[in-house]
């Protein structure tokens, strides 16, 4: 029981890695904690959803097609609203408060109450047999596809210029400005890979557990925590915290309760901000 | 000026007065009186936070403290009223005090989100530990406050007309402490931490001390509006105090507009009236409050209690204008 606790947990931590990467790139490029991110989350679940019903492409086509789809909302997003509140903290959480409001209102409108899951990809079905113990395949399946994204998006940091340019406007966003960057697109693009990574984890997450309009309170909360034990600029920050707060998740309901994971989970983010206020890999 | 500010403050609460007498015959008015009230705490509370520049986004975990407090201090050890009410408002304050200080040392949006974690927190704590709490059926038969003898006479506070005038005397009460709070200077120690902290800090203010302060006393107040909310509901669900709810006291504070004292007041009670006039559209409330929210945020940042303040300076430069085409 053990494993499979771990198992899920860890499926769950790439997912809260996933959600987490997308807040902690707005937070250092843009300046601003993007509160929505969560309903993006649950948008992008929505949309593989209803694009595996309505069509009939695989799953993996349906979360590339929720990713684009959600990372255009981001960018169009960044275009309206938080534009003009970059660096400007209150007025934007607020504005994304709002937002959070919206999409939530929007999605309970829409979206019928009765339960959907995302059906699990043909290849990722069934579990492995280990001894006594049965491993779903579709929680190491997210494991690899969390990897594989992070893995991509470290590379594109790494090697493209727009990526570059992401990095040097976190750390000094005037001088970037200095030097020709252009701090506008490259905002854009932020929020737009933020929102597809966090579509993404939507889609995953809804094979796990069923869609709800509220789900994305959850999201925001994991990656929050997660950005908070993390610390600001620092990816394999995001992935340990992702993984500590996933595993916490993953094996204290089993031996206690869910609650108490939960309070556990928040005992570790007030303990990092008693003990190292930035962040176990934080910068600043 | 002086005069002119307080005379404002005594009409209104004359009126506030008045009020419950005009719609005694309506106990669902008076129950919306009776919200108005207590959210009007709740705004206020939440500026007193603010003031030193922290967004607290969960106060409801404060006021379901103080409920949760009142009612089974109440209900399990039967006591009056006169005792629970303050203890709700301690109580929430020990716990504040509890996080507030790792809260506080960091950076602001920090607070923010240590605020999420802990409303929903507090949240589930409530809907889990069922032995105290009732789980999330909660508690269904929540005692009134009873019969209390004032000047001899022995009221019974159950019944809507006789709770209200408690309730807004527990209000005025909670708005004098704050406003004088504001008013001292503390409070304007407290407002300059807002406008520069490092440089409140370098001359020598206790600003991680006042943050915490502004922050045990705020919940001090959410938790007596929430032994003032469960007596008036009698019924106590821990869904009424999670992130959303403390989401709308927030959008009440900032419509109404959190630089002067009286904006959270015109902010909640506008924007508890409202909803309730189309209470047909509940499905579509949430969008009410944003309407309210990005109204404020991109034309009028000041709030609401802006309003008179834009409306005399437009006034003013259209004057100007018509003296100097003249």
């Amino acid at each position: 029981m053990f494993w499979q606790g771990l198992l899920a947990g860890f499926a769950e931590a790439w997912i809260y890695i996933l959600v987490a990467l997308g807040l902690a790139l707005c937070f250092s490029i843009m300046r601003i904690l993007q509160f929505a991110h969560g309903e993006i989350y649950m948008l992008g679940a929505y949309v593989v959803y209803y694009v595996l019903f309505g069509t009939h492409v695989n799953y993996f086509a349906a979360l590339i097609i929720s990713g684009l789809t959600l990372g255009v909302l981001g960018i169009i997003l960044e275009r309206i609203m938080f534009r003009r509140l970059r660096g400007n903290m209150e007025p934007a959480l607020l504005a994304a408060i709002g937002l959070t409001l919206i999409f939530q209102t929007i999605g309970a409108i829409l979206f019928t109450s009765y339960t959907k899951y995302i059906p699990v990809p043909g290849i990722f079905s069934g579990v492995l047999v280990l001894g006594t113990v049965k491993l779903p395949w579709i929680r190491l399946g997210i494991g690899i596809i969390g990897l594989v994204l992070v893995l991509i998006l470290i590379l594109v940091i790494r090697f493209t210029k727009a990526g570059r340019a992401m990095v040097a406007i976190s750390q000094n966003a005037e001088a970037a400005e200095l030097q020709g960057i252009n701090v506008n697109p490259i905002s854009a693009i932020t929020l737009g890979i933020a929102s597809a990574l966090a579509a993404i984890a939507g889609g995953l997450m809804g094979t796990m557990l069923p869609l709800s309009p509220y789900m994305g309170t959850f999201a925001i909360t994991k990656a929050i925590g997660v950005i908070i034990i993390a610390g600001i600029g620092s990816i394999p920050g995001v992935i340990v915290g992702g993984l500590i707060l996933g595993l916490v998740d993953g094996i204290v309901p089993l031996y206690i309760d869910p609650t108490i994971a939960d309070i556990i989970g928040f005992g570790i983010v007030i303990l990092i901000l008693l003990i190292k206020p930035e962040g176990l890999f934080g910068h600043e | 000026m002086k005069l002119g500010w307080n005379l404002t403050w005594f009409i209104l609460v004359i009126v506030a007065f008045l009020v419950p007498l005009i719609i005694r015959s309506n106990d669902y008015f008076l129950s919306i009186f009776i919200l108005c009230a207590i959210y009007v705490i709740l705004a206020s509370s939440l500026r007193t936070i603010a003031s030193t520049g922290q967004i607290c986004v969960g106060i409801m975990a404060f006021t379901g403290i103080g409920a949760y407090t009142s009612v089974l201090l109440m209900m399990k050890l039967h006591w009056h009223i006169w005792a629970t009410l303050p203890l709700a408002g301690l109580t929430s304050m020990a716990i504040a005090s509890i996080i507030a200080y790792p809260s506080v040392r960091v950076r602001g949006i920090y607070f923010s989100m240590v605020t999420l974690f802990f409303v929903q927190v507090i949240q589930a704590i409530l809907m889990e530990w069922k032995s105290m709490t009732g789980g999330s059926m909660g508690i269904l038969n929540v005692p009134s406050i009873g019969i209390i003898s004032i000047f001899g006479l022995n009221i019974d506070f159950g019944h809507p007309l006789p709770y209200s005038y408690f309730v807004l005397v527990i209000t005025v009460i909670s708005l004098l402490f704050l406003y004088r709070i504001d008013h001292s200077r503390l409070g304007t120690t407290m407002a300059s931490i807002e406008q520069g902290e490092l440089l409140s800090k370098s001359v020598g203010i206790n600003t991680v001390g006042l943050k915490v302060a502004s922050f045990c006393i705020g919940s001090f107040f959410a938790g007596v509006a929430g032994c003032l909310y469960a007596h008036h509901l009698r019924v106590l669900v821990p869904s009424s105090f999670g992130l959303f709810p403390s989401i709308y006291i927030l959008i009440d504070m900032v419509a109404g507009g959190r630089k002067k004292f009286i904006g959270p007041i015109i902010g909640a009670i506008i924007l508890t009236i409202i909803p309730q006039l189309f209470s047909s559209f509940a499905q579509y409330q949430p969008f009410f409050y944003v309407a309210a929210l990005y109204v404020v945020l991109y034309t009028l940042p000041g709030g609401l209690a802006d309003l008179p303040t834009l409306i005399k300076s437009r006034l003013s430069k259209m004057r100007e204008r018509r003296m100097a085409n003249n």
